[in-house]
């Protein structure tokens, strides 16, 4: 959260330290009286409070959320057990106010918990079958099988639509089963009424576990007053700085958008494919404009999502950690987006760096990268958009997601490429040392924007080319 | 010397090459704690096959086994001693 707002080169030492140091949003966390205070009845309900505020600012739904809080807060003993139960508050109870469509939504979503609880219990009793060695690849291929099955199920066929919606609903949760099947190798393992609470956690998620499995939670849960305290106001700070980004958010988009009139990224797109395409400058703009509002998304959500989390008392690392300070191509893929890089690594870089090329370093070390980043990434974004698969096919569905796998192929090569380079002590001073990696990792992926700012799926490579071309005044 | 000596000083050169000039204790957490990535667990995992032997693919991989010194030290005794 600190605002680099000058090169503190030009500074003497003191001011250059001040500066380093600057937070826009306080570290009350590491002030002992509020720390304190924290700790006491009153300070939890003024935490909360605040926290119920600043949801509601934040336009969600604050209200289910802060007894479950308050309930987990006063009960720290019992949290993991109050987090299972509240996630299934939010998975059963709460939809039951949009009836009677969530009822048969609720129905699937009951019909894969309990596939994951199956899952578990199974890998559980026999872990020395083929099953119990491999419930995660087990559980990838016959999700993988499902979907091509259900793509062949006829279209007048009155099973179509329910085993499309079912799928649907399991997209969302096989990801957190895997974590669990992971989960279930380790010593220390959850029993299921644990791993449960983590299956869409009532603090909400993508598809991506946030953050991750139980395992992590296990490790991250704070183990006293004190640890709750700071870790909940950590947790106020990172709503406060979710709302702050989503506010300049706002203000960004007015500016370039309403004010410079820059079309969005897909809208210029669309433009490259007709006969009169927007100037190269008009590229950069929509291109640089487009690249910073999916950070902006993606640190929205996911500080929020990392917020509520913490106020249930586990310290998780931000999902987004200024991605714009990277000074290699692998530091930004670990900063932007945290735990879905956690999850190429957990279930796609492991397994192969672990088994495979252990003779050859840099093979196993390349392997490992393309089977997360190229494969594992690929596979993730192809099975969680099922909408196209089932709109068109296997075969139409992945010939339309050519930008994709070329997107993912070049981060892969790139990753590679970082990760391969010997690690040399950064050179000193803040221009050479932060500033131009930065501005070189930075333009690399906006330049990669070109192929995955948009993921509506309707344009072919060459559409993306001829833009990514335009960008340097090239005609294609 | 202890065993642990090379895995130390080596983690004390990967914290500082990605400019960490926090304090290093066998107890401080590296990767829960997101002091280190988990591309930088793979340069430990390999120096910890390479050194005592331990193969990952056999005994399972997880990150808490290597977060501290402390967690390295029993993952080794481990390792040696017998089935």
């Amino acid at each position: 959260m600190s605002v680099i707002a000058a090169q503190p080169e030009q500074f003497g030492p003191q001011a250059a330290e001040r500066l380093a140091n600057f937070r826009l949003i306080p570290r009350i966390d590491t002030y002992p009286r509020v720390v304190a205070f924290a700790q006491t009845p009153l300070g939890k309900i003024v935490v909360l409070a605040l926290f119920g505020v600043g949801l509601h600012y934040a336009k969600a739904s604050w209200w289910p959320l802060i007894p479950w809080l308050l309930l987990i807060t006063l009960l720290p003993e019992r949290r993991r057990i109050l987090v299972t139960v509240a996630t299934l508050f939010f998975t059963f109870m709460l939809p039951l106010y949009s009836l009677p469509q969530s009822l048969y939504d609720m129905i699937f979503s009951a019909s894969a918990i309990g596939l994951g609880a199956i899952l578990f219990w199974a890998a559980s009793v026999w872990p020395r079958s083929w099953y119990g060695k491999r419930p995660v690849l087990f559980l990838l291929t016959g999700y993988t099988a499902f979907i091509l099955l259900a793509t062949r199920i006829p279209s007048a066929s009155s099973y179509r639509v329910h085993v499309w919606q079912f799928a649907t609903v399991l997209s969302t949760y096989v990801w957190f089963i895997g974590y669990s099947l992971l989960d279930r190798k380790s010593p220390s393992c959850d029993p299921l009424r644990l791993q449960l609470g983590v299956y869409r956690p009532f603090w909400g998620s993508t598809q991506t576990p946030l953050p991750k499995g139980a395992a992590y939670l296990r490790r991250i849960e704070a183990r006293d007053p004190e640890q709750l305290a700071v870790v909940q106001l950590k947790g106020l700070k990172l709503l406060l700085w979710s709302i702050l980004i989503s506010l300049f958010s706002q203000l960004f988009n007015r500016c370039v958008h309403d004010f410079f009139g820059v079309p969005s990224f897909t809208r210029a797109l669309a433009i490259s494919t007709g006969h009169s395409p927007l100037p190269w400058y008009m590229c950069w703009a929509t291109l640089i404009a487009g690249f910073f509002e999916a950070i902006f998304y993606v640190s929205i959500y996911g500080h929020r999502f990392v917020a509520i989390c913490r106020m249930a008392g586990f310290n998780a690392l931000r999902n987004t950690y200024r991605p714009l300070s990277s000074r290699t191509v692998a530091e930004f893929f670990n900063r932007y987006y945290f735990y879905f890089k956690e999850l190429l690594v957990d279930f796609f870089f492991y397994p192969v760096f672990l088994r495979y090329f252990k003779k050859s370093g840099k093979l196993r070390l390349v392997a490992a990268i393309f089977a997360a980043a190229c494969f594992g990434n690929a596979y993730y974004h192809f099975f969680r958009d099922l909408d196209f698969i089932q709109k068109l096919g296997v075969m139409r569905a992945l010939a339309g997601y050519q930008v994709s796998l070329f997107y993912c192929a070049v981060l892969a090569a790139a990753i590679s490429i970082s990760n391969l380079r010997r690690r040399d002590p950064a050179p000193k001073g803040f221009l050479r040392g932060q500033l131009w990696p930065s501005m070189c990792v930075g333009f690399f992926y906006c330049l990669l924007f070109v192929f995955s700012g948009t993921e509506q799926r309707i344009y072919p490579l060459t559409v993306h080319f001829r833009f990514f071309l335009r960008l340097f005044n090239l005609n294609w | 010397m202890d065993q642990l000596t090379e895995v130390r000083e080596f983690l004390k050169k990967l914290l500082a090459s990605k400019g960490d000039k926090q304090p290093f204790t066998d107890a401080s957490s590296l990767f829960i704690s997101g002091r280190l990535a988990s591309v930088d667990a793979v340069e430990l995992v390999v120096l910890l096959e390479n050194k005592f032997g331990i193969d990952f693919a056999d005994i399972g991989f997880e990150e808490s086994q290597i977060d501290t010194i402390e967690a390295i030290q029993s993952l080794v005794q481990a390792a040696k001693s017998p089935q």
